[in-house]
């Protein structure tokens, strides 16, 4: 009896054990890299090792700023909030349409949509670059703000849908029966309670557009018009890098994402998976 | 002249999805069927305007004979895409394991797991390679200083340019920045399992595996069926971990489908022939698609819309 006891004390000690060195291990991979960077960022990385007295520094931020790396921060900023935008707009009105109204073929306009969210964009950036070089949209951001209005649609309106099922549809009665527009449902009754689900749509857009580094790429040479991904992707471009500058660069491109991120997790695996966890 | 409610419901639904209707067709339908209509063509960069002339079947029998063709094909399908999502559904699954764990919650760590999770996961995928680079390099990084100073090597080894190494570096990157999303829905399964039946199952005498295997996997299925199709597509398609980590290279050592495609239009300037990889791509991947959509998408989409 005792000698089970016992046994099963020296299981338990190994279990926690090997769960303990698991969890060490689960921190060491997943942050290490970040805090790597972070330290390069405030440290002097300089070639001569002599010249570099240690000890902590803000001479890569500063140095980011001498290069005009904050053009590329506001050029992200400015593109992602108007394509967001735009993107919530077109996928507000969307989503009521197809959860609200019965027609024919909406499974199929529904199952496009949702197609959409897998489309291999890769594929598309050749008739893109043609297009947009006959129509003079290379090098503009109106064309990279339409790309990624394009490209966050189908996941905003997919988010949207599965938010609005749960609003009740007597509550668009209700005010149509008052004598209300559609248009007015849409925005005095359904917006102001579907902010959360408009907020996370959105917090989402802006997130897939900020990383976005392959039509940026593709339609985007000029220095002055370039987004974060490219502008950091380019101190790559010479022999030697520049890593002070890089590891500063890539702490102020992922600083937003991370707070964005923060609030919006669990809605995201929930519209992700949505009907699969059941 | 009155219309019936239904007819009204119809014109009110079909204004309230046009915007969407012209922009799927303008940035998915018509440029897709533009690009297969380039791919019978050898329009290059330097005649855009002007057009290119019809080659027929020329491009694809170019591209699907050329030396260089079952090297991409197998860097894409195995390298690329099958050891990073196997990687990540089979790391994602420990680690929601892990998070659901009594250890973790006796130790109150649950939140700061979640929480450490998000660090990846929110890194934009330029920002991802970067870090890793930086882990990898062989004059500051960190990966060497460490194994160095273990004595395990002597000489630090070059992980992005060295031949044994490259690829399992680049999935490394990929897998760091992917697994996230997958631990965090699988854990969020996870917590749909009624505890009632794993005690069940315990009272009966099943092992800890088997109790693993009957009681707690078929509950996952779902879930991790549609992360291992959505991460294969997403995977498959994806430029910038390699085109960032390595260019492709050393040589063309790591070219993949995505990869080739931006050098052939970019590089090389032939649009016409980087298409027909598109096309050969869009081919494999409504392959996948079609799969996804017989096997969850319209169970999905029903549930979805009521």
């Amino acid at each position: 009896m005792s000698i089970n006891v016992q046994k099963r004390g020296l299981a338990g000690l190994i279990e926690n054990g090997g769960l303990a060195l698991a969890f060490a291990l689960f921190i060491i991979f997943l942050l290490a890299p970040a805090f790597f960077v972070f330290k390069g960022s405030v440290e002097n990385i300089s070639i001569s090792l002599v010249a570099s007295g240690g000890g902590l520094t803000l001479d890569n931020y500063a140095g980011l700023i001498r290069d005009g790396y904050f053009r590329y921060v506001f050029n992200s900023l400015y593109i992602c909030i108007a394509a967001t935008s735009l993107a919530c707009l077109i996928s507000l009105f969307a989503a009521y349409g197809l959860s609200r109204f019965r027609f024919p073929g909406r499974g199929f306009v529904f199952g496009a949509i949702m197609g959409g969210q897998f489309f291999p964009w890769i594929i598309l950036v050749n008739p893109l670059f043609i297009f947009f070089a006959r129509a003079g949209l290379i090098n503009s951001h109106l064309g990279l703000i339409l790309c990624y209005t394009a490209f966050i649609t189908p996941f905003t309106i997919y988010l949207l849908v599965g938010y609005l099922t749960t609003i009740p549809k007597s509550l668009d009665e209700a005010a149509l029966v008052d004598g209300a527009s559609r248009i007015q449902v849409i925005f005095l009754v359904i917006l102001p309670v579907m902010w959360p689900g408009l907020v996370a749509a959105a917090t989402f857009g802006f997130l897939q557009s900020w990383s976005e580094y392959l039509l940026a790429l593709a339609l985007i040479t000029e220095n002055e018009l370039k987004t974060i991904p490219l502008g950091l992707s380019q101190y790559f471009g010479d022999v030697q890098i520049n890593w002070g500058a890089v590891m500063a660069g890539s702490v102020v491109a992922t600083v937003p994402t991370l707070l964005l991120f923060l609030p919006l997790q669990k809605k995201l695996v929930a519209g992700l998976t949505a009907g699969a966890v059941k | 002249m009155t219309l019936s409610p239904m007819a009204r419901d119809r014109i009110s639904a079909f204004w309230m999805l046009l915007p969407t209707f012209l922009l799927l067709f303008a940035f998915y339908l018509y440029p897709t069927l533009y690009n297969l209509e380039l791919s019978f063509t050898d329009i290059t960069l330097l005649q855009l305007r002007q057009g290119g002339k019809n080659v027929g079947f020329a491009n694809y029998v170019e591209f699907l004979q050329s030396s260089s063709f079952l090297d991409i094909a197998i860097n894409t399908v195995f390298w690329l895409t099958f050891v990073s999502v196997s990687m990540m559904l089979i790391l994602g699954l420990l680690m929601a394991l892990l998070l659901n764990s009594q250890f973790l919650r006796r130790i109150r760590m649950t939140t700061v797991a979640r929480l450490i999770l998000l660090v990846p996961w929110a890194t934009p995928p330029v920002v991802a390679v970067i870090a890793w680079r930086w882990l990898f390099d062989p004059k500051h990084g960190a990966i060497n200083e460490f194994l160095m100073w273990t004595g395990l090597i002597s000489d630090p080894i070059t992980f992005l340019a060295d031949l044994a190494t490259v690829w399992p570096a680049i999935n490394t990157i990929i897998i760091w920045n992917s697994t996230p999303l997958v631990a965090v829905a699988l854990l969020a399964a996870l917590q749909t399992i009624p505890e009632e039946q794993i005690e069940a199952a315990e009272i009966d005498g099943a092992t800890r595996w088997q109790q693993f295997r009957f009681v707690v996997l078929p509950y996952l299925m779902p879930t991790l069926s549609i992360l291992g199709l959505m991460s294969v597509i997403w995977t498959f398609n994806n430029f910038v971990y390699v085109w960032l980590a390595t260019g492709a290279g050393p040589g063309t050592y790591t070219n993949v489908l995505a990869t080739e495609i931006y050098m052939r239009a970019f590089i090389d300037m032939r649009i016409g022939y980087s298409s027909a990889i598109g096309v050969v791509m869009a081919v494999v991947m409504a392959i996948f698609g079609s799969l996804y959509f017989r096997f969850f998408g319209l169970m999905n989409m029903q549930e979805k819309l009521g």
